[in-house]
């Protein structure tokens, strides 16, 4: 029988687990109940007081703690899932996507002897487990099933409602990790000054700002300027994240103009992100399938190009205004702000 | 004092991101149709490894740079005449199966073994580099194995940035979730990196170089060794391209003012 | 007048910061310029005979004794699988070089299985037909009722100087890959990919090697970031591959030789679904089609192995019509009825577009110089009867091949003498200087109609170029028919520049609909937008750090030009009309098919060295 362990970890507050985290553990229950195989959560952090917000789960409860887990670091961090993943002898270990389980959960499954999978959409099969992944940046979807265990199983962020339980007194059992030598020192976090932050993870929209912004636009002149002051005004009036097309955060690098907040960080599509937000406006975009599946996991799409037939748009898009956009935003960014 | 370091860039090949791929059945697995014949590019995350890791090189005079890369030979060859021409390197290639497919463990253990045997690398020295995710895989797991596999524990994932100290140690930033960076500082190789774009961009073709890199490079494809990959229990269920076709309503007709007004009820809307 | 594009000004010649000592440069014994079937005929040649005889002395380099012999090949295309075309060919040169050939070991190849010449008639009436032609359109809608099927009349035969029968049909991608992995695995040879060659090195009237394009440089050619000198390469024999519109070539031939008569090609890579119409067409069906879209544009289909098609158009200089829209031209021959029922549920995989020069053996430059030799289209070995290049091409490389060894092996040096007595001598007395001698006049009757052409071309085909209809064909440009100012052509024009301005589509679209063209009804997968295409099929790759290579030399000749053929014949839509009225150049979207060179009457633009192109391998 399967034994299931799902790994967990705190927020950057410090307070709260992780929402991905929480997501595995939903994740965690469903599989337990359809496997009908015992649930274990285990818990990685510099307090194990956390794991009472678990209590309502009903499963086995495990913790590594101290301060020396407080930080993410590949040494200890892989340390401590090992030896949690061995006190629960799991066959299947669910682990939240995100920088730092992501970093050592195919470290940990070599240890146990397993094996891995990373960005897990899903969970199904009847006789045996499967697992739907992406392959080829998002464009070929594949079912897969392992025979080897433990199975170390990495479920990508939004892909399972966050758990949501009451908190209660849960009995934590301390898993002892014998502290693994180290040269790694975490000093910090180095982060863009607030008000130049357009990379937000959590917001409901995805703005996508294409390369036509910084093309000659009809009066025959390239606008930079009011493009960056259109899209950071956009930006502001509804705290939405930014994305762009690597056309665009490439051109930094040929000299050309460009708008002076985006980075490759900002990049969606082949070599960038596919974040996943409830709403996703596209503006100025053009390409074709490889570049779209930067919007792959946006749920609502609108785009505003003036090609309706443009392959970001044709059959990706809900809606497409064929229009300026640099028009249409000045209007909206004006409406917002009255708005308030 | 500069560090010399030895560095192995850890790079496959991928189809160029722009080509249309369209999963297939072969009698070893799912592929993808055409494969051999779609041009082929170095892996983009592994490329910026690469580019970093010469740059680093470069600056720490006396180190040396290897680029270990799993693919089948002719496409391999091919490949590195345009990836020769951009950095100085020593190829160490292994002779195997293409494409995204093939499993993540089997093509670290292969890696790993390939790197341990590379005459003259020093372990003291050793960073390995590769990119944070692969093109066809996009996995996260290749170089943790390999770094499992040869005992390296300081690892690093989506480095955007690498800064050595004289005393050898060295500061890595990590992309971390909300367009921010986790700093860390690691006292000394060995370590393993694997990178995300960094901040270099792609070098020039240098003909000089190109012409440097091929007295190795062909000597060492012909004598590449041929790599099978163990499934370790893999199995494919089925591969299929996403079937996500919207029907897109075309708006022409309105004035941007009309446009913007249903935009802002859209966004509002829960 | 002053535009970024205009650089009758050199606006960086005193802020060099690097001086010519700096520039690196290399000594090599042969270097090539542009890898293409010509370039692939003569190394493979050179490496057959050395991976017969590795010992054998002359391949002792004599740039670096005690090494084999250094030869180095530059390419523009960022691999050496982009190539831009689909053939078929009698591959009589190929199959010489490959006696054992077997076309599954090449993608894409198929052996010639069926061909067919269809005459097809215009089924929506947009098309610009003579009052002859239509006349004879409908005597053939009338008589012929039974012989026609689907707007098209099947000629009863092929004629035998268009029949390609036993040989291959091809994709040139495919052909050069395969044939460039067996060159560098013999160790002989080395291809650089992405490396474009600016110039040829001179001393005098001789030939000493190559420079290789700057990088680092603004869109003006001037340093910036990253700077980097083109190097020079010297070498012993440079071999002139470039093809017609290659710089070093055109370069080597200045104010000498001009081909006057030319052609755009450009083609889509179909598949075809399984289980569809397909199964009818057998790898290895060719057509050869005419009349339609318009009755200058000759057109092809050529099936390859699983389920893949070629199918394009060549639009001609002497389609006097200035609009020259050739991707909407495309897109309405692929809807011919009689296309369209093969094609109808395909999908667009690629496309591609290149000159053909087309004034053959008229046009054929010095073969050879001091220092160098020419092989190859840019020589003249295209045979406009047969509609053959790739052949002769890949040939005239492996006559200068066997040329090269005969001379290295009498330890003679590369003069013009000895190059003329070795490779002239083997190509004036083989196939392609016969084929092309019958081929030089064969189409001249175009010039004064296409019914007068088809014939003249019938005629000389008969009588093997002996028997011809005489003409002074013009450079292409001015084959262009001019816009009086108050011409309906030009009124048409402009009424296109305002619609294609108002609605932010191209000029190039545009002005098809306004002579009545139907708008195309895009799909999103057979039919899409030429964006669309660029990114989805030709794969257009410009690296930075090279300058435009495309340039107007002077804008105010621009500004009074009524014709704009550049901007309607580009086959990347790189080059636009600005809302001045001015022609503007974006690079990242050139495939390098060179159309801007021949169609502009006032021979105005500059094509100079240039990275990158198409990035397709299926073409």
């Amino acid at each position: 029988m399967e034994k299931i362990l799902v790994l967990t970890h705190l927020d950057e507050t410090g307070s709260a687990l992780s929402r991905a985290s929480l997501e595995a553990v939903t994740a965690g229950l469903e599989l337990a109940t359809r496997l009908g195989a015992p649930l274990g959560i285990g818990f990685v952090g510099s307090d194990a007081a956390i794991a009472n917000s678990l209590a309502a789960t009903g499963a086995r409860l495990l913790a590594v703690s101290g301060e020396a887990f407080a930080q993410p670091r590949y040494a200890t961090d892989a340390a401590a899932c090992e030896a949690l993943c061995r006190a629960a002898d799991a066959t299947i270990v669910l682990v939240p996507a995100g920088a730092r389980f992501s970093r050592v959960a195919a470290g940990v499954a070599y240890r146990l002897g397993g094996v891995v999978d990373t960005h897990i959409t899903a969970l199904g099969g009847t006789e045996k487990l499967e697992a739907t992944r992406w392959f080829y940046r998002q464009r070929v979807e594949a079912v897969i099933s392992r025979s080897a265990r433990p199975w170390v199983i990495v479920l990508d962020a939004g892909t399972h409602a966050a758990y949501v339980g009451a908190p209660g007194n849960a009995n934590v059992e301390q898993v002892a990790v014998e502290l693994p030598a180290t040269r790694t020192t975490v000093s910090g976090i180095r982060a863009p000054k607030q008000d130049e932050q357009t990379i937000r993870p959590d917001a409901r929209m995805l703005f996508v700002a294409g390369a036509g912004w910084t093309k000659k636009q009809p009066d025959g002149q390239i606008h930079v300027d009011d493009a960056a002051k259109l899209i950071l005004g956009f930006l502001r009036a509804t705290n939405a994240s930014l994305g762009s097309s690597k056309s665009l955060v490439d051109q930094g690098g040929e000299g050309q103009s460009v708008l002076p907040f985006l980075t490759h960080m900002n990049q969606i599509g082949q070599t960038g992100a596919t974040p996943r937000h409830a709403k996703g406006l596209s503006t100025c975009c053009h390409g074709e399938e490889p570049h779209v599946v930067g919007w792959r996991f946006i749920g609502e799409r609108r785009a505003i190009s003036l090609d309706p037939n443009c392959g970001w748009t044709r059959g990706k898009a809900d809606v497409v205004y064929v229009a300026d956009a640099f028009a249409v935003i000045a209007k909206l960014n004006e409406m917002l702000s009255t708005k308030g | 004092m500069p560090s010399q370091l030895h560095i192995v860039v850890c790079a496959g090949i991928v189809p160029d991101p722009l080509q249309t791929l369209e999963p297939i059945t072969t009698p070893s697995g799912p592929g993808l149709k055409n494969e051999m014949v779609l041009p082929a590019v170095l892996d983009p995350w592994a490329a910026c490894a690469l580019y970093e890791a010469a740059h680093l090189a470069a600056k720490n005079p006396g180190s040396k740079l290897w680029l270990v890369s799993l693919g089948p030979k002719a496409k391999l060859q091919q490949v590195m005449m345009t990836v020769a021409q951009k950095v100085a390197f020593e190829l160490v290639p292994i002779d195997g199966p293409i494409g995204g497919f093939p499993d993540a463990h089997a093509t670290a253990a292969a890696i790993a073994s390939t790197i341990e045997a590379i005459p003259g690398v020093d372990r003291s020295k050793l960073l390995i580099f590769g990119g944070w995710e692969s093109a066809t895989r996009g996995a996260c797991v290749t170089l943790q194995i390999v770094g499992e596999r040869l005992g390296i524990t300081e690892q690093f994932q989506g480095v955007d940035q690498i800064d050595m100290r004289d005393d050898g140690s060295f500061e890595v930033l990590e992309r971390i979730e909300g367009g921010r960076h986790q700093v860390s500082v690691c006292s000394s190789a060995p370590a393993v990196l694997g990178w995300a774009t960094g901040n270099l961009a792609e070098p020039r073709n240098n003909p000089q170089i190109g012409m440097a890199n091929m007295r190795s490079m062909m000597p060492a494809l012909q004598k590449a060794k041929a790599a099978t990959l163990d499934t370790n229990g893999l199995s494919y269920v089925s591969v299929s391209l996403p079937k996500q076709q919207r029907t897109t309503r075309v708006v022409k007709d309105m004035t941007p003012d009309q446009i913007a007004a249903e935009l802002v009820e859209w966004i509002g809307a829960e | 007048m002053s535009s970024e594009y205009d650089n009758s000004t050199a606006p960086c010649a005193e802020t060099s910061p690097l001086t010519e000592g700096e520039r690196q440069s290399m000594e090599v014994d042969i270097a090539c310029i542009g890898f293409g079937p010509a370039t692939g005929g003569f190394l493979t040649t050179l490496t057959q005979a050395w991976n017969e005889n590795p010992g054998d002395p002359a391949f002792e380099s004599t740039v670096a004794p005690g090494m084999p012999l250094q030869v180095l090949c530059y390419e523009r295309a960022d691999d050496l699988a982009a190539g831009v075309s689909g053939v078929v060919t009698q591959a009589r040169g190929i199959n010489a070089s490959f006696p054992a050939l077997n076309p599954s070991e090449i993608p894409m190849a198929a052996s010639v299985t069926s061909e067919r010449v269809l005459y097809l008639l215009d089924p929506i009436g947009a098309s610009r037909r003579s009052g002859l032609l239509r006349f004879g359109d409908t005597l053939l809608r009338l008589c012929n009722r039974l012989l026609l099927k689907d707007h098209a009349f099947e000629l009863p035969y092929t004629p035998a100087f268009l029949n390609k029968h036993g040989g291959l049909v091809l994709s040139i991608g495919q052909f050069n890959q395969w044939v460039a992995s067996q060159l560098m695995a013999s160790g002989l040879v080395q291809i650089w990919p992405g490396t474009p060659v600016s110039a040829p090195l001179r001393e005098g009237e001789a030939v000493t090697g190559l420079r290789l394009a700057d990088q680092g440089v603004d869109k003006f050619g001037c340093p910036a970031d990253g700077y980097m000198p083109g190097m020079d390469v010297r070498a012993k024999l440079t071999v002139v591959g470039d093809g017609p519109m290659g710089q070093v070539g055109r370069a080597l031939n200045q104010d000498k030789v001009k081909a006057q008569d030319w052609a755009l090609g450009m083609k889509f890579v179909i598949e075809l679904p399984e289980g569809d119409d397909a199964q009818a067409l057998a790898p290895g069906t060719v057509w050869h089609t005419f009349g339609y879209p318009e009755p200058e544009i000759f057109g092809f289909m050529y099936v390859h192995p699983d389920r893949l098609v070629s199918v394009g158009i060549f639009v001609p200089s002497w389609m006097s019509d200035p609009s020259r829209t050739v991707y909407r031209y495309l897109q309405h021959y692929i809807q011919h009825p009689a296309l369209w029922r093969v094609l109808k549920n395909g999908t667009l995989r690629s496309w591609g577009a290149k000159s053909l020069e087309e004034s053959g053996r008229r046009a054929e430059p010095a073969l050879t110089g001091d220092g160098f030799a020419r092989i190859g289209e840019g020589s003249g070995s295209t045979n406009m009867l047969t509609g053959s290049g790739v052949d002769e091409a890949w040939t005239t490389g492996t006559q200068l091949g066997e040329a090269v060894l005969e001379l290295l092996r009498a330890g003679k040096p590369f003069t013009q003498e000895n190059l003329a007595a070795t490779y002239e001598t083997r190509r004036r007395a083989s196939w392609v200087e016969s084929g092309s001698r019958a081929a030089e006049n064969a189409r001249n009757g175009f010039h004064n109609g296409v019914v007068k052409g088809i014939l003249g071309m019938a005629i000389s085909g008969y009588t093997r170029g002996r028997v011809f209809v005489k003409s002074n064909p013009v450079s292409a440009g001015r084959q262009i028919r001019p816009f009086t100012a108050d011409s309906p052509e030009s009124r048409q024009l402009n009424k296109a520049a305002e619609s294609s301005r108002a609605e932010g589509r191209t000029l190039h679209d545009a002005l098809l609909t306004v002579r009545g063209w139907p708008e195309i009804d895009f799909d999103g997968r057979l039919l899409i937008t030429q964006q669309d295409a660029l990114l989805i099929g030709g794969k257009v790759q410009a690296m930075p750090g090279f300058a435009d290579h495309v340039k107007f030399r002077n804008l105010q000749l621009c500004a009074a030009c009524n014709e704009k053929t550049c901007v309607a014949m580009c086959s990347g839509q790189a080059i636009t009309e600005g809302g001045d009225g001015l022609p503007s150049f974006e690079r990242e979207k050139c495939v390098h098919c060179g159309g801007c060179l021949w169609n502009c009457a006032g021979e105005n633009v500059e094509f100079g060295a240039g990275a990158g192109g198409l990035h397709s391998a299926e073409n």
